[in-house]
């Protein structure tokens, strides 16, 4: 199934980044991805904090993993814009801006050490 | 023409000297305070942002022409960004912000919302056309 997600499920592969992998590109990804994502991903897309995350089928990853970051930067905004299947993850495409996307995906090429960010706020009261 | 004429007379050319003198200053003042006014007042623009629109959706603005964008919320917070031009401003829920700034290139650019407001937070953009 890995296989068949990298290699023909998972499209856009070719597609390059229009953002510039910087600082400020990655604070922008940042906010964007504590919108909503952190729900599931946690603050630090390694699922810290989340109360579920062992209880899902199929388990999330952890953003981290060799898995999800062997994706090209194209294949990883296509999931963003359309959610992955059959994970129950939905597409973000509309809901968030092209840019906004874009810069998560640099976010996720750079994710803050495992437990650094604490738990979602969602989750602390 | 007698001592006092004359006097009278030179009185009334030196005084024509004078008018004519502060007239061609005010000529040449003028002009130039007519511009500074021009320059003390940029074309202002209302634009009102709810979710998940801006209206109007597209503007036209001249290059090197100072604008200020002034947006209001109809509802909850938004924000407006224009990448390509470093431009971002942020208004409160039912609030108004002003975004000055003079236009340095031409071209179309898309401004988005830049603060998160719902499911549609994606869609709202705002075309702004730079001409010459």
């Amino acid at each position: 199934m890995n296989f068949a997600k990298h290699h023909f499920l998972i499209g856009n592969k070719k597609q390059k980044n229009p953002l510039p992998d910087s600082r400020d590109t990655w604070n922008d990804g940042k906010e964007a991805f504590s919108h909503y994502c952190v729900a599931c991903h946690g603050m630090d897309g390694q699922n810290t904090g989340v109360p579920f995350v062992d209880h899902m089928s199929p388990p999330i990853p952890s953003l981290a993993s060799k898995h999800v970051q062997s994706y090209t930067d194209g294949q990883l905004k296509w999931i963003l814009d359309n959610g992955i299947w059959p994970s129950g993850m939905p597409g973000s495409k509309g809901t968030l801006s092209d840019d906004e996307l874009w810069s998560i995906v640099v976010f996720l090429r750079h994710l803050p050490p495992a437990g650094s960010q604490g738990t979602p706020d969602i989750y602390t009261h | 023409m007698n001592a006092s004429q004359n006097l009278w007379g030179r009185k009334l050319m030196k005084k024509k000297y004078i008018l004519v003198l502060l007239l061609i200053l005010g000529a040449a003042i003028a002009p130039s305070t007519w511009n500074v006014r021009a320059q003390d007042s940029p074309r202002r623009i209302e634009i009102t942002a709810k979710r998940f629109e801006f209206s109007p959706s597209e503007i036209t603005v001249k290059k090197g022409e100072p604008v200020v964008l002034v947006v209001k919320s109809a509802d909850v917070a938004h924000g407006l960004r224009f990448r390509e031009l470093n431009l971002n401003v942020k208004v409160d829920k039912g609030g108004t912000a002003e975004l000055p700034f003079t236009p340095d290139k031409t071209g179309d650019f898309v401004g988005h919302c830049s603060v998160f407001c719902g499911s549609g937070h994606g869609e709202m953009t705002l075309t702004m056309h730079v001409v010459n």
